[in-house]
Order: C-alpha cells, then structure tokens, then sequence
C-alpha cells in the first residue's frame, strides 16, 4: 500500500517536472475530493473547496519547479494539512465564533503547514494585485507588457505588433507602462515585512 | 544615460545579456551604491512576479479546466448533497439517531419483557386459584407447636414426645384381621408408616398395594402385639350413591380427630373423572384417605383431594373402584385373603352413635421418610 503511494507520489512529481498536463489532472483527480469533502463538512461550498485546492496546488507546483520542495509525507497529506489550514485560516477569519485561535492538532507537520499556508496566501494575494492593477493599466500597455515579459516576444517584434514608428518609441512606451504598472501594484499590494 | 537605459540595462544584467565590460561596471556601482543596489533587487523581484503572475495564470486556466472535468465526471455524486441543505429536523436525527435507537430497543424489551412476565405471573396465580390439591398433610415443627397452643384439647404428651413424622393423612379399616386402607399420596415415598388413633394406640403397617392412578393404598398391620381391630360397624357400598345424599367423614387434619359433613354434589370428580365424587365438605391437608359414608353408615369413598379457590369442592373415591381393586389384587400378593365386613350396625342410628362408633376405626396415618 506504502509503496504503491509513494510509487504515485513520484510519478506525480515526475509530471510536474515534465510540465505533464496529466499529473495535475491526476493530482486533481486523487486528492480534490478529499478537500472538497473537508470543506463541505465545515460548512464551505465547493467553490471555496476549488480555491482553497488550487491555492494549494499552485504553491506545491511551484516549489517542485524550483526544486524546494522538501516532501516528508505523502502527497495526500501534505495538500490536506495545507488545504486544511488554509481553511481554517479564512474560516476563522470571517467568522463570528473563532476569534483568530486555530488549535493544529497535527503538530508533526504544523510548522512546515504555517509557512506552506502563509506563502500560499501571499501568492494569492500577490496575483490578484498583480492581476488588478494588469487591469487598471489598460490597452495596449498591458498586451505589451504581456508580450514582452510573459511571452517573452522580442522587442522588434513588438513594434511591429503594435505599429510603433520604431524600437526606440516601443522601448520608451514599455518603460511608461511599467512604471504605471509598478505604481499601481504598490498601492494595492504590501510586500510582507 | 536615462532612466530607461538604466531599467533596460538592469533588465539585460538580470538576463545574463550583458558585455562583461558592462556587468563591472555595474557591480562596481552596486558595491559602492546601497540604495542602487536595492533598486537593481526591487527590479528583478518585480519583474519575477509579473512574469510569475503570467505562469500562474496559465496553471490556474489548467486548473480550472481540470477541475470542470472533475466536475463533470463527478457531478451526479457531488451536486445532491451540496444542494441539500439540511434541515434541523435532519440534523437532529443525524445526530441522536444512534441514541434513540438504542433508547427505542431499551423501551420495546422492557416493554415486552413486563408484558409477557405479567401475562406468566398471571396465569400462574390462575393455576394456584384453581388447582388441584391432596389433601396429605406435611407436619413441621412450628404447625405443630402452634396447633399445640391453640388447642384446647391438647394431644396426650406421650405422643407428643414421639417423632410425629413428616406427613400424616388419614386411614380406615378394612377388615377387622389388619387390612387398612388409605390415599396412595399419603404414603408416597415412604419409609415406614405409622396409624394411631384418637386413644393413642399406635400400630406398625406396611405396604400390601398401591394403585397411583385411582390414589388408593392397601395397607396391613404388622405390629406383634396386633390381635384384631374387632367387628367393623360399617359395610362398603358397591353401587354409585345419588345426588344431593348427605354424606360425612372422620379425618385427622391435626392431631385430633374432625368431624365433616356435607352432601354429595356431583357425580364426577375434578376435571370430568367419574372414578370420583366431588362433595361438599370442608376439608383440610390431612384429611386425605379418610373415609366418606353416607348417612346409613356405608363406606361410599375415600377422601382425595380438593379444588383450591373453588369454594367447597372437594373429591374422593368411588368405594366401587377400591372394591375393584381388591378384587383384582393378584392372589399370591396378599398374605391372607380379603373378607370385607358384610353387616353394617350404623344404619338407624343417630350421628353421634354413629361417630363414637367409627372412631375406633379411623386412623391417623403417620409418614416417615
């Protein structure tokens, strides 16, 4: 049973590794129930369930891709204390009853879960910031910056893309937007002291 | 070198596209320069996270698409109970199911354990209004004692003194040569057997017959010193008596002998027996085996039993079933044949006369086992 678990866990972070599409479905596939379970007993929907999951997973991704990832349980457990804390987190947060006190009663793991969960929700936090203010930039300047350091387009390409007279003008139109960008980050985000 | 150079110069250096030339120069600045340090740090962060927020947002467009095909694989099962909200009836019952089940089986078993033991304890106290007794007497120390207070004709202290044995019942004469007869549940396991009557003349018998199912017993007296019980004043009838006849007996319901007397009021005996009569005497445990005679002195029964909880019902049995049984009394099992007294001296006599009379006649029958 052990061995078979751990056999799935490593073809898991095989995948992720590999940028394999089917070991996030079946990461979603395994796990998401149990979460979507947990979360309906405590009196969330699946949407909260959903979140709450991908939060989770997109800090696991990440870690494995930076190769952070310090793994000393199963991939089971690990989403769920995570998902688990996260939970009681924004449940406490919102709700009249708790005030702010979460008992962890797996304390084995309740370090690594803290950090876990509190980088997961600066992460969230930090993209939807990030997201916000890529909104407010508006057109053009967000597709340029997108072209540029996302889809990491050349700047030539740019200018022709968006009929600058030349690379000069796109150059300077680019340094505008990402000040205007960074300006309107700030004021929504607080980078973590 | 403007703002923009510069940015785009970071930008370059944090890509790894710079001359070396170009990369001193900037690390050089970097060292001597803390504030333009921290920019050249501010930039690259920024830039990480814009681009990080454009990998995220890739992963969550393959998460969500995951998740619609979970969704849609899963939808049968997992919509329901979302949509389901409970109400607090549910959830009361989810709760104390459990409890109340085990409540709910406690109260039938106590129900139905109560129902059926007041149903048995029911029928049992039925059985003990209505129920067939013999009348054999059990003799214990603190029945006698009491007797012995209330009485006002104490027995004679010499017997007394004596063993009374465990049970005792009645018994008659047969033939004035030993014969003696009795109710077989008297004797019942018994060891030896003792009759004594009112003067106090005991005498040793044993066990000639028995007939369990007619309760009768045949006894003989083996006592030495025995010579005879004399003439015997009654004689036994062969045929039924009639309906409504008066009829009396002798028993020794304590140590004294009683008189009892009534009328013959059916045919049949306890449960349609017609080896028996049923009469209207009051009896007592004691009086089994006793003799029952109609009022021109003839031996009609002998006294059986009575009906608990039925007033005045009381049994015994036909004489013709003890004649009966005499006459098909194997031979060879009696030590001297029977001849059964033919006169009877009690007809026309008035009851007192007759009493004084049968009294000599009529014993206790002591049991010792």
């Amino acid at each position: 049973m052990i061995s078979k678990a751990l056999v799935t866990d490593a073809a898991i972070i095989e995948g992720i590794l590999q940028d394999d599409d089917a070991a996030l479905s079946r990461l979603y596939k395994l796990y998401f129930s149990m979460v979507l379970f947990f979360v309906q007993s405590n009196s969330g929907t699946e949407d909260d369930a959903k979140d709450i999951f991908q939060e989770a997973v997109i800090v696991f991704y990440e870690k494995i891709k930076a190769g952070q990832l310090e793994l000393n349980c199963q991939i089971k457990t690990y989403l769920y204390s995570i998902c688990r804390r996260l939970w009681l987190k924004r449940l406490s947060r919102s709700s009249r009853f708790s005030h702010g006190m979460i008992e962890d009663t797996e304390s084995e793991l309740a370090p690594h879960v803290d950090a876990y969960a509190e980088q997961a929700e600066q992460n969230e936090l930090k993209f939807e910031a990030m997201g916000n203010a890529l909104g407010q930039l508006g057109e053009p300047c967000k597709t340029l910056l997108e072209d540029f350091y996302i889809r990491s387009m050349g700047m030539a390409e740019i200018t022709e893309k968006f009929g600058y007279t030349n690379v000069d003008s796109a150059k300077n139109q680019k340094y505008k937007c990402l000040m205007r960008l960074k300006k309107l980050f700030f004021l929504d985000y607080q980078v973590p002291s | 070198m403007s703002e923009r150079e510069l940015l785009e110069l970071i930008e370059r250096y944090h890509q790894h596209q710079v001359t070396s030339s170009e990369r001193r120069a900037l690390e050089e600045r970097m060292a001597a320069d803390p504030i333009f340090a921290q920019r050249v740090r501010e930039v690259e962060l920024f830039t990480a996270a814009l681009q990080n927020h454009g990998r995220q947002k890739s992963l969550r467009d393959r998460l969500n698409q995951h998740h619609q095909a979970w969704q849609q694989e899963n939808q049968k099962e997992t919509t329901p109970p979302v949509l389901k909200r409970r109400t607090p009836v549910q959830v009361f019952m989810r709760r104390y199911a459990a409890t109340m089940g085990v409540a709910a089986t406690v109260a039938i078993v106590t129900v139905f354990s109560s129902l059926l033991g007041m149903e048995m304890w029911r029928s049992a106290t039925k059985q003990q209004t209505a129920r067939y007794v013999e009348l054999r007497r059990e003799v214990d120390d603190l029945k006698r004692k009491q007797n012995a207070l209330l009485n006002t004709n104490p027995v004679t202290p010499k017997a007394s003194t004596l063993n009374p044995g465990q049970f005792s019942g009645t018994g008659f004469v047969l033939t004035s040569d030993g014969y003696f007869v009795t109710s077989y549940h008297v004797i019942e396991g018994a060891d030896s057997l003792m009759i004594e009557n009112k003067n106090g003349t005991k005498l040793k018998v044993e066990e000639i017959y028995s007939d369990q199912v007619r309760d009768l017993a045949l006894l003989r007296v083996t006592d030495t010193s025995f010579t005879g019980f004399g003439k015997l004043p009654y004689s036994f009838k062969q045929k039924e008596s009639e309906l409504g006849e008066r009829v009396f007996t002798l028993g020794f319901p304590r140590e004294d002998v009683v008189f009892g007397e009534g009328t013959l009021s059916s045919k049949s005996g306890v449960y349609g027996d017609t080896a028996s009569y049923q009469i209207s005497i009051p009896l007592n445990p004691g009086n089994s085996g006793g003799p029952l005679l109609d009022d021109r002195g003839n031996m009609i029964g002998v006294i059986s039993g009575k009906m608990l909880g039925v007033d005045g019902a009381a049994f015994a049995v036909k004489s013709a079933y003890l004649l009966t049984l005499l006459d098909q009394l194997p031979e060879h099992r009696l030590p001297k044949p029977i001849s059964l007294p033919k006169v009877n001296n009690l007809a026309g006599t008035p009851r007192p006369q007759q009493l004084k009379k049968l009294q000599d006649f009529v014993y206790m029958v002591k049991v010792y086992n």
